[in-house]
């Protein structure tokens, strides 16, 4: 028996992290001091053009070297070890397949190079995960952009990754396919696996990643479910519309509310904006009941991932 | 080595138009061949076979030029087309890639260039005694497209221009420059490879008389595969793509 008391497990590392890590050509500082630590789950990777969403990408997929700080895949570092890709997936940006190759035997190469023990079945399998089994056995040169973009995510999941990169990933996708691989992306998420995905569209990442992180200018912006990003805005009033059973009674009751910033009618609509989100919404119920109003509907009109991005990125 | 990206890399180069340009090219040597049995009458067929044809043509042009073409296309490609994030996402070991690249170039370049020193070497000499002409000359295309190649694997991983600077090696420090100057002929895989082939013959000095001993073109070989496999391996565990945004 050993005299030592009972440690706690050693904490588990993130799958996925980087730490204060710095990327700069020249003069030229591409991302700066960037931190995070993603879970598993679905994070979106956002920035606009020259942000240094790629850059990050890049050093988070071990083709960038840092100029400083780590990124690291469940505790080891990415740069120069080759071994964790045994446990990384990565989708590249560019659309560049092997045409002289069929889908099949891209996705069976992949399978091969990963030394798994039946490379045919797992590639099979990976193809049928982005339903593209009616096209596996015809040249990839010939595949539509579309096409292109699920024999790369076939080829990236056939070892079954804890961790998936994919940049820009529905590029060229039409909208069943689209739906399709967020489908795939959201089941892998729920087998607890970690994926970070790039895109310009902020739809997709609205309808797909629980979790965001914002590039602006090289810097972190902003990390975190971007409805709670948007709530610690406090420097930028909240904005919500109101339809009630009267809404000029319940607009002068509410300019009384401290809470409430400002009210504005416009054709029969209340717009209210307060810089206290859980204040406004925890006050407005008695408001309303105090001036005898039933609210019928009140919805936030800002709390979109378009508004947080473009707040974001004009700050 | 790993078969997946033999296999691989042999598609990559079968697939290429600059392969087939070079089986066009490998009918120059054969034909000038043929062309001097009939019309090279004042000709030593040993000497003009041993200098012009094998040492000049195959040695001097082919070779490297064959080698240019597949030791840079080999590894080369994948950086221009965009596939070597497939190939470098992989739990690969970086030597395996570079060494298995190398394979099929060398494989490549020797066989395409000793079908045609061999083909060309017996026409050439035809009737005559061999004195170990043609075998110098196939044991040094051997040993000379493997110098070649690891040394433009390795420039198609230092620079995005391998083409254009192994051009300027082949054309403007090995045919010029070590033509000058003798000192030169240390740093010159065609020396290398005349050195090997003349090491292995047994003719008078009169038909080849090449700048380097046997020994020295031995060790200066090894001395450039070892370094240039060296070089191109800690290359690519360095590699970084090149776009940033």
């Amino acid at each position: 028996m050993s005299d030592q008391p009972n440690l706690p497990p050693p904490p588990r590392a993130p799958a996925l992290e980087a730490v204060n890590v710095s990327r700069w050509y020249g003069n030229i500082v591409a991302v700066n001091d960037i931190s995070f630590a993603l879970p598993p789950g679905i994070t979106g990777l956002l920035g606009p053009n020259g942000a240094g969403k790629s850059t990050m990408l890049h050093m988070l997929s071990g083709f960038l070297q840092p100029s400083a700080g780590e990124v690291r895949v469940f505790g080891e570092p990415v740069w120069q070890n080759e071994q964790l890709y045994r446990r990384v997936g990565l989708v590249p940006e560019r659309e560049a397949v092997y045409p002289f190759l069929t889908g099949r035997e891209f996705v069976e190469m992949s399978a091969e190079l990963q030394k798994l023990p039946n490379p045919k079945d797992a590639a099979a399998r990976a193809i049928a995960m982005v339903d593209l089994e009616s096209a596996a056995d015809r040249n990839a040169g010939g595949y539509s952009k579309g096409m292109k973009q699920r024999i790369k995510i076939a080829a990236a999941l056939v070892h079954e990754p804890d961790v998936l990169l994919l940049d820009e990933p529905f590029n060229g996708a039409d909208p069943r396919q689209r739906l399709h691989m967020m489908d795939l992306l959201r089941s892998m998420a729920a087998e607890g696996k970690t994926i970070l995905f790039s895109s310009h569209i902020l739809e997709e990442v609205e309808r797909l990643a629980e979790e965001v992180l914002v590039i602006v200018a090289g810097r972190l912006a902003a990390s975190g479910d971007f409805r709670e990003i948007r709530k610690l805005m406090t420097d930028r009033p909240h904005t919500f519309t109101v339809r009630s059973s009267d809404n000029r009674t319940l607009a002068a009751a509410l300019v009384s509310d401290e809470s409430v910033y400002g009210v504005e009618l416009v054709d029969g609509t209340l717009h209210v904006r307060t810089s206290e989100f859980a204040a406004f919404t925890m006050a407005i119920p008695n408001v309303a009941r105090t001036a005898g109003v039933s609210i019928l509907e009140l919805r936030p009109t800002d709390e979109s991932l378009e508004s947080v991005f473009s707040y974001l990125v004009k700050r | 080595m790993n078969a997946t990206i033999i296999r691989l890399t042999f598609r990559q180069l079968l697939g290429q138009k600059r392969t087939m340009l070079m089986l066009f090219f490998a009918l120059i040597p054969i034909g000038i061949a043929i062309l001097f049995r009939f019309a090279g009458d004042d000709e030593d067929p040993r000497q003009w076979t041993a200098q012009t044809l094998l040492g000049g043509l195959t040695v001097g042009t082919f070779l490297p030029l064959a080698a240019l073409v597949f030791g840079t296309a080999a590894l080369g490609t994948e950086f221009e087309d965009g596939t070597a994030p497939y190939l470098l996402s992989k739990p690969i070991p970086r030597h395996q890639v570079v060494l298995s690249k190398l394979f099929v170039a060398w494989v490549a370049t020797a066989s395409v260039v000793l079908v045609v020193g061999l083909v060309a070497g017996i026409i050439g000499i035809w009737g005559e005694q061999e004195s170990g002409i043609v075998v110098g000359y196939v044991v040094a295309i051997v040993i000379g497209a493997l110098v070649y190649n690891a040394g433009f694997i390795w420039l198609s991983i230092a620079t995005s221009r391998a083409l254009i600077v192994g051009l300027v090696y082949v054309f403007l420090w090995e045919n010029i420059i070590a033509s000058l100057f003798a000192g030169v002929r240390f740093l010159s895989i065609r020396q290398f490879t005349l050195g090997i082939a003349g090491g292995i013959m047994d003719v008078p000095e009169r038909i080849f008389d090449p700048r380097l001993g046997f020994a020295a073109a031995v060790i200066l070989s090894a001395v450039a595969i070892l370094a240039t496999i060296w070089l191109a391996i800690r290359g690519l565990r360095r590699w970084e793509i090149g776009e940033a945004g």
